[in-house]
């Protein structure tokens, strides 16, 4: 991070500071480790104003909103001199104002913060060299509360905390300006590495820190720099080895693990072989803190309290389907809240700077208006991993009994073809989670179904298999068409998900009790590889045969000249067995990567 | 050389099995312009044969030395680049492909690789033969967009080029291109004609067959005469001299459908089901055309199958087959067929003996 960043924005960060102090009882003997929480604040700010003018470039909404937030902040940060200490406190984003300060303010689960707590307690009390490890690995998924944990307890432990955040990214342009005033571009990885190497060598020694707090300190590793290709990602792994090895200070590292629907992303399986090399490394004997997506409950209890604070009355149908789409992401719950409460109204009027928030108050219907229209707006997608979504629809759920009501006789259902309701979203919804392409789920269905019928259930059987033949039908339908047939070609396919996804579930009526399966890859595909150049093999060795004076087509060859070459032995002895294991195949296979995920267990679907 | 082709007639003169239709074409080709052709009739009755021999006629004996050629064709699909892979077989005068080989994109294969073919007209010295002949195989696999396609490269490209088209049935052909074509059915060879043919090629190898040999060789193939030829030579090599009820190889492929059969005739569940489907693979992946594997599976079940069954077991099985046909993976129509047969007989047993 450059130094005149830091500078610049310390002056507003301060402010905030001591804003909020005054805000909270905040107690004067913890004030020696106000000062260093200021840091990650401030780093994580000055990406804001340093580089607003060519971020706001990506147009994307939300930043704008942000941005302007943030601008807006600035901007009352500037001319805060003039108001003095009567500025109101709302103008801040509310991720950042609410952020916990004490350890029951945290919505995370009380018994990972002890475990955590306890751990650096015991490292920071007691002699060096008592303990093997200094590294703590806390993974979990974003927002839900890793690094302010780390916060709080730093502060609750009077610990001085120092950070390593990436620094910001270098534009091209950037680039392109910083190589003609010949500064050399750095890579975010040299600099950790630098970062590693001095921290090895000369311990924690920055600059601002008084020498007192020395005794007790704390290192936050938070974002790894990102790794492209293999160099790299060695590289990484020996910083990380550096540092495990060296490192006297008690450090914790955070790992943002991504939702499982990401596992194509190598980002992912990175981690987790950084994850393996720091544990291989010695990097803590108790196994790591996995922090979980944070409970609807606490979720809301959170967001009630933020508004009960800012004195906005927002219903609780609203906190609640607030807290439902954040799926577990603090973070997220709390932005969507501020944007929830950021009207065009009340937006003008914190323009004009008029510090009544019971003035909108008084209309609780208004919010309910925007509400409807509002509440599509935030919240993140949930994404489900395909193989969950296959679980689900193979392992069949339904309620115990019919619990709803036949309203009229209007939908009579003779009762052969009735079936429990479900129990689980629209399949189709399941299937757009899972962004499902209709002709995998199909193949991965075939292959897998009859895993889950019933031994009597020859019936089902058919039934299913005459569903998936429908789809079939329809994913063929306009098979290799121009491309202007592209909007008719995704009906079909959706269709054809929906019939193959539905049949699956309608025809499965004696489903076996739930226990442990694996999920196969199709075999189909491999079989299609290898019967393709089994026959290029097969026609090939057939003009060979013939001295190319005469050709018959693959079906003569497959079912007449074969089994006489066979017979014969002529020349091709076993053909049938060489060719089946073909090395081409194995390739493809590896190609398709879907192994590693073949023995995703019935217990993981059970979880969720 | 496999006695196939070394005894395979050369010219239109020498043909055995069908003079009548042979002497035709010849009066054809040499008195006036040459139509399109479409050769259709049962495997291994001698469409290729004819059609070589056709060619031969037309160009004399260059036409005899051909390349095999591996070809990687770039074709241009609106917004996308393909590659399209292809053996063609090819003389100065004709070309000889099997654009079903492209499997669903053989209708770029039609459109691209036919059209640049016909483009390039063959200069001859006397500007006579100024037409080059193509021969597609297996028409009826084309997928209906390629058949279009190809109907209207018919009829742009007819005075550079002829076709020969060659399939197993018609009626898998629309109508628009056997209406531009002239049809000739290749019948399949009677059993007589086959154990002529047997004869022949036993004097001219210079071997005893005893009586009535052949004639068990001429009723087991199916009559198809190539595969006629085929186990003759087979029997030739597992046992000379022959004797008259010597065993006759059968076809591999075959006696695993029928221990199929019998394996779904044992067992009717989910289990089994899926037993079945490895083995359909099996036979998928030695490439095994599915629509064969159905029927020759529906000959085998019908075998055993109890009279008043057959009636609803034909039925499915035609309705699965031209499913196949519509659908793309032939795998999930012969499980289900198979399925739907597992049902019915199960069925029929409990109904039967409770």
């Amino acid at each position: 991070m450059g130094k005149r960043n830091t500078l610049v924005v310390l002056s507003s960060d301060d402010e905030g500071e001591r804003s909020l102090s005054s805000n909270h009882r905040y107690s004067k003997s913890k004030s020696s480790s106000t000062v260093p929480r200021a840091n990650p604040k401030r780093s994580k700010k000055a990406r804001g104003p340093g580089s607003t003018s060519s971020l706001s470039k990506e147009s994307c909404n939300w930043d704008e909103i942000r941005f302007f937030c943030e601008d807006l902040d600035e901007g009352l940060s500037g001319c805060k001199l003039a108001t003095g200490s009567g500025r109101s406190n709302k103008k801040e984003l509310w991720v950042d104002k609410y952020k916990p300060r004490f350890l029951d303010e945290l919505a995370v689960n009380k018994k990972k913060v002890e475990e955590v707590k306890l751990w650096f307690e015991e490292r920071l009390k007691s002699s060096k060299d008592k303990f093997s490890s200094h590294v703590l690995v806390v993974t979990g998924p974003a927002g839900v509360g890793k690094s302010a944990t780390i916060h709080v307890i730093a502060s609750r432990l009077g610990a001085t905390l120092s950070e390593w955040n990436t620094p910001t990214p270098i534009l091209w342009q950037e680039h392109l300006h910083n190589s003609t005033t010949g500064i050399h571009y750095r890579s975010k990885l040299d600099e950790f590495e630098n970062f590693v190497e001095r921290v090895s060598k000369y311990g924690m020694i920055p600059a601002f820190i008084d020498k007192d707090a020395k005794s007790s300190m704390i290192l936050l590793i938070d974002d790894l720099p990102v790794t492209n290709g293999r160099v790299a990602l060695g590289r990484l792994k020996n910083c990380l080895y550096i540092l495990v090895r060296s490192t006297q200070i008690p450090t914790a590292i955070l790992f943002t693990n991504y939702g499982e629907a990401d596992s194509a992303d190598h980002t992912n399986l990175y981690l987790e072989e950084l994850q393996l090399s720091l544990e291989s490394a010695g990097a803590c004997k108790n196994p790591q803190v996995a922090f979980n997506p944070i409970t609807h409950n606490s979720i809301k209890k959170i967001l009630s309290k933020i508004c009960r604070q800012e004195q906005h009355n927002v219903p609780a149908e609203q906190i609640d389907l607030i807290a439902k789409s954040s799926g577990g992401d603090i973070r997220q719950a709390i932005t969507s809240l501020q944007f929830f409460c950021l009207k065009p109204s009340l937006m003008r009027s914190l323009s004009l700077s008029s510090p009544f928030p019971t003035l909108f108050n008084g209309k609780p219907d208004e919010v309910n208006i925007v509400d409807s229209g509002i509440s599509l707006h935030f919240g993140r997608d949930e994404t489900l991993s395909l193989f969950h979504a296959l679980g689900k629809f193979l392992h069949n759920k339904r309620e115990i009994e019919n619990t709803m009501e036949l309203d009229g006789d209007e939908f009579f259902v003779r009762k052969e073809l009735s079936r429990l309701p479900l129990k689980m979203e629209a399949p189709e919804k399941i299937l757009c989670q899972a962004h499902g392409q209709a002709r995998p789920i199909a193949d991965f269905l075939h292959e897998n179904v009859q895993d889950f019928l019933s031994d009597e259930a020859i019936n089902d059987a058919w039934t299913v298999a005459s569903y998936l033949g429908d789809a079939d039908l329809l994913l063929a339908t306009f098979r290799g068409m121009l491309a202007r047939h592209n909007e008719v070609e995704n009906v079909l396919q959706s269709a054809a998900a929906s019939v193959a996804v539905r049949g699956v579930l309608f025809g499965n009526f004696h489903p076996l009790p739930p226990r442990w399966h694996a999920i196969r890859r199709p075999k189909l595909w491999q079989i299609e590889q290898s019967s393709l150049s089994n026959k290029k093999e097969m026609v090939k060795r057939r003009y060979d045969l013939s001295k190319g004076l005469s050709s018959s087509d693959a079906t003569a060859i497959a079912i007449d000249y074969t089994p006489l070459i066979k017979w014969l032995g002529f020349g091709a002895a076993g053909g049938r067995e060489t060719c089946e294991g073909n090395g081409k195949e194995e390739e493809i296979i590896d190609m398709m990567n879907l192994d590693e995920q073949e023995s995703f267990s019935d217990d993981e679907i059970e979880d969720w | 050389m496999l006695w196939v082709d070394k005894y395979r007639p050369r010219t239109l003169d020498q043909i055995m099995v069908h003079q009548d239709v042979a002497q035709n074409l010849k009066k054809l080709v040499t008195e006036q312009d040459c139509p399109h052709l479409l050769f259709y009739g049962p495997s291994g009755s001698g469409k290729k044969t004819l059609i070589m021999a056709i060619i031969c006629q037309m160009f004399g004996p260059s036409a005899e030395k051909v390349k095999v050629e591996n070809r990687t064709w770039k074709v241009e699909a609106g917004s996308r680049n393909i590659d399209l892979e292809l053996t063609t077989l090819s003389s100065t005068n004709h070309v000889e492909l099997n654009p079903s080989d492209a499997g669903f994109q053989d209708r770029y294969i039609v459109q691209e690789i036919i059209k640049e073919m016909a483009k390039n007209r063959p200069i001859d010295t006397k500007g006579k033969k100024g037409f080059k002949v193509l021969v597609l195989n297996e028409v009826d696999k084309l997928s209906r967009e390629a058949q279009h396609s190809l109907r209207r490269t018919m009829e742009k490209y007819s005075t550079y080029c002829r076709l020969i088209l060659c399939c197993n049935s018609s009626s898998k052909v629309t109508e628009a291109i056997r209406s531009r074509c002239l049809n000739v059915r290749i019948k399949a060879p009677t059993e007589e004609q086959i154990v002529k043919v047997l004869e022949f090629i036993g004097k001219k190898e210079g071997l005893q067959i005893p009586s009535g040999f052949a004639a068990r060789i001429a009723e087991k193939s199916n009559r198809s005469l190539r595969r006629a030829i085929l186990s003759f030579e087979t029997c030739r090599v597992q046992q000379y001299p022959f004797t008259s009820n010597q065993s006759i190889p059968p076809m591999d492929w075959e006696e695993y459908i029928s221990e199929i059969a019998s394996d779904i005739m044992k067992e009717q569940s989910p289990k089994r089901l899926y037993q079945v489907r490895l083995k359909l693979y099996e036979l998928l992946v030695n490439c095994i055309p599915p629509e064969i594997i159905l029927k020759r599976l529906l000959y085998e079940l019908l075998k055993k199958l109890d009279i008043e069954l057959k009636h609803e077991v034909c039925h499915w099985a035609a309705y699965y087959e031209h499913r196949m046909r519509l659908g793309q993976k032939a795998i999930f129509h012969l499980e289900a067929f198979v399925a739907k047969f597992m049902s019915i007989y199960k069925a029929f047993l409990i109904a039967t003996f409770g």
